[in-house]
This record gives structure tokens, sequence and C-alpha cells, in this order.
């Protein structure tokens, strides 16, 4: 059996839990009465991909399934990958030990680009031909990908048969009930992915012809054998019916972010250009304050985790929090679990909901200004003023915080040298503020600033913006360095070619394909570890197949010009994307959903208006 | 308030996981079971769980101690059925009791260990007769050579094929412990050729007064 073959090697690689399951909460069922059966991959290591909501609600939402079965695999870490390439042990799951090349469907989700090369490498292991047009007629496996790099998945649109787009929870399952009733009456690969191109929210890549300019811009993309000519994601209308597992799988090991967490809203308000998040994940839908309450509690008692997160774009926006956290609290506090907000904002962070995190936990403040002046504030439409950062800071130094970390972009659009020199300024005053003030707690204050560069991606108003080259970001780094005067402020900057592929991939079309495979070959695996990431890997890739990264990634594209991803309708409009783009360029901001509609053209999956 | 004591098993793939691992897979499943557990007080109150012997990764047991407190008293039966519904595959409760002796009592361990390779009685026993066996030890002041071999005690050995079974007692404890894979990995030295370290099982834990930990 593959499962005493693994074992006898286990002890020779780090973390062995990573790859023996039998974690409390795993689903296992009896192989002879299940129909269909999933690997949900995630392309990273266990530790990671654990800590990933997404899996978590469909691997209990496929399992709910009597006769369907969905099991969990990682990506192994590279002293498991020498293990396996050696003895010959192909990619498996979890649950049942059994090779993942004979599921009926091998699912990856997108979470970052630069994932793309553990896909492929995993295909590899599990011993799946990597290109599509390699795998026959043969119905299974599936390989199939959703989550939110979907929205641009011509980079992998040779590799994968069908996309999923937008939200997977019903989707997934007319899917997989379409897929075994073609199975069971004998239908071939290509027979299943014309039907399934049917499906909205469904995309097959290999139904679309892609033609280019000479420039190497898009020409066209033109559907073929009656494939919608653009493809629609999908949205859950009511957060409150939505699936919401009751029981999750609990690790061994610690992983990223060792908790459980209710997801309490999906969207965002606030409308910031640069967060695709914000704008792939419209309408804004939120969970009820007593559907949150039951949730967490249910999943609190199943796991024994003891703590508990309420996960979201920006939770604070959730219009029943207080309420939500007092009904929480009483429970969480009696139960001993600490209540963790991680996306809390700055602008509306009120005393009162502080005190309340703050019985629970006093580490440091992180807040994201993402800009050093109000101008480029207002340009990326971070509604945060300078008086609410001090307001803020105020109410967390006299409730003793004595840690704030900021979070910036560099490279934005319209960037000026005066706007890095503001980020210091506003560490400045951060700084100044805590030693003004007589009620300050003890000890010494720490400010922290850390920025990364700026990566343009597809359905914001950015899409159309060249990313700024790294020369010009180390000068910039260079201004902000000497701009900070205090000892209080250490800043942290790094700067890595990552984010040049990065901003290449999201943008990217299928030429880079080739790119992705040639890295691959060259050893390419885990880009996402910077231990991992060699930039000449990919700079070779690029020149050997004839492309320009900065073709992709430093180029300001017309408002005109067909995107890679054009045949794809995250329901946020291109006119209003265009809209968004001219304001930030004259510096004017737009309200956020709750005050304002932008008209964006989300809310057309609603029916109505999504703040009536 | 009342302290309690489980033996308990852990066998099979748990064995992959650390001392550190286990000790939050305890917790939770004590949370899980909804026993009346007794947090510490302070700022940051946690349950309080106490293992007197840790156990090395890769090795299974069949004789594993785990001390923690409860706010009131229940039923031993019942502590069990609840801790045994919300532990993973391979972790069992098999008894429940009071705590009789405490870890600095502890003295030696038992293990029964299986080995897999051509001619293994051969190379043990030539193994074993050795004058000293050296091993290098990792101190608070660096490597340290030490005898391993007046710290090992054959209690049984038998040979079947490739395979070769021996139950070893060894030092436990805070008065000096010997890690029953220090032993294998010397042999593994010695003998210069692959061999498989099949199972390391412990089965017994003593105290220095030669009775069992309890
Ligand atoms: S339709 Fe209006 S309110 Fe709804 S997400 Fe778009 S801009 Fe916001």
């Amino acid at each position: 059996m593959l499962k005493d073959k693994i074992e006898q090697y286990l002890l020779e690689v780090q973390k062995p839990s990573r790859y023996s399951g039998g974690e409390v909460g795993q689903v296992v069922k009896d192989k002879s009465k299940v129909d269909v059966r999933f690997a949900f991959c995630f392309p990273d290591v266990y530790d990671v991909g654990m800590s990933h909501l997404g899996m978590k609600i469909l691997y209990s939402l496929i399992n709910e399934r009597e006769n369907y079965w969905c099991e969990r695999v990682f990506a192994p870490w590279t002293d498991m990958e020498e293990v396996m390439r050696r003895e010959q042990i192909p990619l498996y799951a979890l649950e049942s030990f059994d090779p993942i090349k004979d599921f009926d469907f091998i699912g990856f989700t997108l979470q970052y680009e630069m994932s793309y090369t553990a896909i492929l490498n995993m295909l590899d292991l599990a011993g799946v031909p990597i290109f599509q047009r390699d795998r026959g007629e043969t119905i299974f496996p599936m390989i199939v990908a959703g989550g939110p790099c979907s929205c641009n998945p011509e980079p992998l649109a040779d590799f994968f048969d069908l996309f999923i787009l937008g939200e997977g929870e019903e989707v997934n399952l007319e899917l997989m009930d379409l897929y075994k009733e073609m199975r069971d009456n004998g239908a071939t690969r290509s027979e299943f992915l014309k039907k399934a191109s049917q499906i909205q929210g469904v995309y097959v890549p290999s139904l679309y012809d892609v033609t280019y300019h000479e420039d190497g811009t898009i020409d066209a993309v033109t559907p073929r054998e009656n494939a919608p000519a653009t493809i629609t994601k999908r949205v859950m209308v009511n957060m409150d019916e939505s699936y919401y597992p009751k029981q999750v799988v609990v690790p061994f090991i610690e992983i990223v972010h060792d908790r459980v967490s209710v997801e309490v809203l999906r969207g965002c308000i606030r409308g910031c250009r640069f967060c695709q998040a914000g704008f792939l994940y419209r309408p804004f839908r939120e969970k009820s304050a007593e559907t949150v309450c039951q949730q967490g509690k249910a999943l609190c008692e199943s796991t024994g985790y003891d703590e508990l997160s309420l996960s979201s774009l920006s939770t604070s926006d959730h219009s029943q929090i207080e309420e939500m956290l007092d009904q929480l609290l009483t429970y969480t506090d009696e139960r001993h679990i600490n209540l963790s907000l991680p996306s809390l904002r700055i602008d509306n962070f009120s005393k009162s909901v502080m005190e309340k995190v703050t019985t629970i936990r006093k580490s440091g403040l992180t807040f994201a200004p993402e800009a050093g002046t109000q101008r480029l504030r207002d340009v990326i439409n971070k509604n945060v003023t300078e008086d609410e950062v001090m307001r803020t800071c105020r109410i967390a130094f006299e409730g003793g915080y004595t840690q704030v970390k900021l979070y910036f972009m560099m490279g934005l659009p319209t960037e000026t040298d005066e706007d890095i020199v503001g980020i210091a300024q506003l560490a400045e005053k951060v700084v100044d503020l805590f030693y003004s003030m007589p009620e300050r707690a003890k000890g010494k204050l720490q400010v922290s600033i850390s920025t990364a560069t700026f990566v343009p991606k597809p359905f914001t108003p950015f899409e159309f913006e060249p990313q700024t080259e790294k020369a010009e970001i180390l000068r910039k780094q260079a201004v902000l360095k000497k701009a900070i005067k205090s000892k209080r402020i250490k800043a942290s900057m790094h700067v890595s070619d990552i984010s040049q592929i990065e901003a290449v991939l999201a943008r990217g079309d299928r030429r880079l394909c080739q790119v992705l495979y040639d890295v691959w070959k060259d050893g390419g695996y885990l880009d996402s570890w910077d231990e991992f990431f060699k930039a000449e890997r990919w700079y070779s890739a690029f020149e050997k197949n004839g492309l320009d990264p900065a073709f992709y990634a430093n180029r300001t594209r017309s408002y005109e010009e067909v995107m890679p991803w054009s045949h794809i309708d995250y329901m946020v409009s291109k006119k209003f994307l265009i809209r968004e783009n001219q304001k930030a360029h004259a510096g004017e901001t737009t309200p956020p959903c709750r005050e304002y509609c932008g008209g964006c053209g989300a809310n057309k999956c609603l029916g109505r208006p999504c703040f009536p | 308030m009342k302290d309690y004591r489980i033996t308990f098993e852990k066998r099979g793939r748990v064995k992959y996981i650390s001392h550190l691992d286990l000790n939050r897979c305890m917790i939770r499943a004590i949370r899980r079971s909804d026993l009346p557990a007794w947090y510490t007080e302070g700022f940051h109150p946690h349950l309080y769980l106490m293992f007197p012997l840790a156990l090395s990764l890769g090795a299974e047991s069949i004789c594993e101690v785990m001390d923690f407190r409860l706010t009131e008293e229940v039923p031993d039966d019942e502590i069990l059925s609840r801790l045994n519904a919300s532990m993973p595959e391979g972790l069992k409760a098999i008894s429940v009791h009071e705590p009789k002796y405490e870890a600095q009592h502890i003295g030696s361990a038992c293990y029964d260990v299986t080995l897999q390779g051509e001619n293994l009685s051969q190379f043990w026993n030539d193994f074993i007769s050795q004058e000293q066996i050296l091993t290098e030890k990792k101190t608070k002041k660096g490597m340290k050579t030490i005898d391993i071999k007046p710290m090992i005690t054959i209690e049984g050995m038998t040979a079947e094929n490739d395979n070769l079974c021996l139950s070893l007692r060894l030092p436990a404890g805070n008065e000096g412990n010997l890690n029953v894979t220090v032993v294998t990995d010397a042999f593994q030295k010695y003998a210069e050729k692959p061999i498989l370290v099949t199972k390391i099982l412990r089965t017994k834990i003593f105290c220095q007064n030669g009775e069992i930990f309890s």
C-alpha cells in the first residue's frame, strides 16, 4: 500500500505530519460508495494551505454530499518532493493516500500568481500530463481551478480543462453533477467540456481562440463550439443562507493562521482603487450578527480551538459590528477564547470597539494608510485622512499600545517624491503625538513602516497603469530613508524581482504558458518563497520565448485595448473602471458604496440596489 | 479542583506529531470533550496540562502519561469516554487515576524496537559486545562524546527472517535520559549498511524505586 511506503520515509523530512493526515475533522469515506472524487489542491505547503478559508468551505460543502468525496492535497516541501521523486511516490490525497491521478477532479485554488509553478510541479508529481492538449479523451481527471486569480486565467490557459469564476459554492456541485451524469453515459473529455462551458461561471479556455496584433496586443478572443462570448462570475446572493462548515480539519502542526474563522461579510464598500479583492468580490453582502455568532460557536465547539477570528476584507464595516462583538464576547470570555479581528479599519476604529478588543489581546496595531500624502490617498481612493490616523493612534496610545505598524505602497500612479517624503512625515507625526501625551503608556514607542511595490491588477481602475520599474523603486526607497529622522521609526524595505514577475502574470496572456512551463522545467517551484525564487529563470524563459516582461508589467494600456481578460465578466463594468481611472488622475475620490453608488454594475446579480 | 493523570496510547500515524504538537492537540481534545478543565490564573489564562516524560518523534507508545486538572470531580469512566470521543485516531486514554509519583521520580523506560535488514542479530551481538559504545551528544557546551553501553539493558531479543526485535530498558527522566533513537542511530552507524527501523514502541515507564510510574 502507498501509505506504508510513504511512512517509511516520513522521518527523513521536516514536519512529517504535513504528509500523514489523520487530523480531527478530516472526512474519510468508503470508496466503493463514492461516485465522484475531488482532489482539492493548494499549490503551496500544508501550513499555508490549511490556513485558507475557501478550501475549508468547499471541502465540507462537497463532503456533505454522501456520494462525493473531497480530499486535501498540498505541495510537498522540497525535502519531501525529493523523497517522492526518488522513491517514485505519486502525489496523493491526505485522506485516502490514493494517487490523485485516478481522481475525477483535480482542483487547484489560485490565490496568488507566484504559486503557478507549484501547480505545474504538482501535476507532474501526480503523473498527469501538464498540457491540457496531451490529456486525451478519457474524461478523468478533469483539471480545474478557481479562486481570485481565475479573473485572468490566461497565463494558465494551456494547462487547465476549465476555470471556475467567482464564488464556488453552487457551481462546484453543478459541475460534479454534470460530470457524473456524462461520465456514466460514456462521454469524452471534450464532450464534457463543451457542455460544461454552458454553465454560468465556467470558462473552458480551449474553446477560445486568441489572435494578436503585430505590436503584441490582443486583436480578438473568439469563442468556438457555442461557448459564450463573455463568461460571468458566480455570486452567492444570500450570505445567511450560504453554506458554512460546522467542522473543519484541525491540524497537528502550527499553521500560518492557526484559528477558526467566520467569514462575516463578502465584498467591500470602500473601493480602494489598487485593491483587486475589493472589486472581485463585489457586491457587498453581510451575514447577520446572529449567523456569525452561531457559526463561530459551532466551530469553536467542534474543533476545540481557542482563537476565533472574524474575517472579511473590512470587518468593521459590518452594520451590526458592536452588537456582534458584544454577543460573541460573552461567549468567548467564558470559554477562554481569543477573539481576533484581523481587518479593522483605521477610520471607524471607535473607542468602544477598541475597548472590546483590547480586553482580549493587546498586541501591536497595524494600519495601512497605503500612501504618504492626502493627495495620493485621494488618487487611490483610500479614504483615510491624517486626522483619522492621529485620532486612532491617540485612542490606541491611551489604551496602552506602544507599537504601531504602518503599511504603504510604492510606485502608485501619479506618485512623486513629495508623496514618498510624506510617508516619513506621517510616521514622524505619530511619534510626536505619542511623546506629547502625558497619559501615554510606559515603554518605548516603535513605529514601523513597511513598503511594498505596487502591482497593478485586472478588474481594478489601475489595470491600465504601468508598474514602476525596480531602479526607480530603489531610488524612491533612498528618498524615504533620507527623510526618516526619528530613531523610533524603523523602515523595512525590500525589493525583489518577484513584484515584476507578479505584475507580468497578473495581466499576462496565453503566450506566458510556455514561459511558465520553461521556468518549471528549469527547476522553478514554490516561487512565492524567497529562498526558491530565482529571477534568472524567469528572465531567461522570457527571452527564450521572445517576450518582454516590460510589455506586460511596465506598459500603459489604452482604454480601448482588448485585455487578455476582456471576455471575462466580474460584474464590475469596464466603463466604471475607466471612470474611476479618470477620477484617480484628477485626484477625485469616490465615496463608499453605503453612502453613494458609483454604478459599477455589481448589483445586477442582486436585482436591486446594493444598499436600498 | 482535582488532579488527574491519564495513561494513554500514541499509536499509528500520530507518531509523526512532535511533543509540542501533542500538547496543543491534547488541549484541543480536552476543550472539545467539554470536561470542566482548570485554567491558570492571570492575564493569559491557559489550560493546565503536563507531560512527565516526552516521547521522541517517530516513536509509538502504550504507556504515555498526561496530567491535568478539573475544577470539579468527574467519574473516571466519564473522563475516559469523553476524552476518547474527542481524541484523534491513534490517541487513546486507557486509564485515569490520581497522580502518585512526580516527574522527577522517573528513572527508566522500556522500548520494543523492531529492525529490518540482513543478518541483523549477528551485527547486533557484535555491536553490543563492544567495550564501549561511543556516541556524540549535543550539550550546552557543544558536542560531547559519551559511552552509552552501560546505559543499555537488554531485556529480550528475538530474530525472525530479516527482523530483529529488541526489548531495551534505558534511563529516562531528569536524572539522565537516553533517547532510544540514539541507540538505533549508533547501531546503524556501526553496521555501516541500511537498517530499517520499522517500529519503536515505548512499553513501560519506571520510577527510580523500580515501581511502574503512575
Ligand atoms: S453597484 Fe454601486 S453600491 Fe453596488 S458595489 Fe457597485 S458601486 Fe457599490
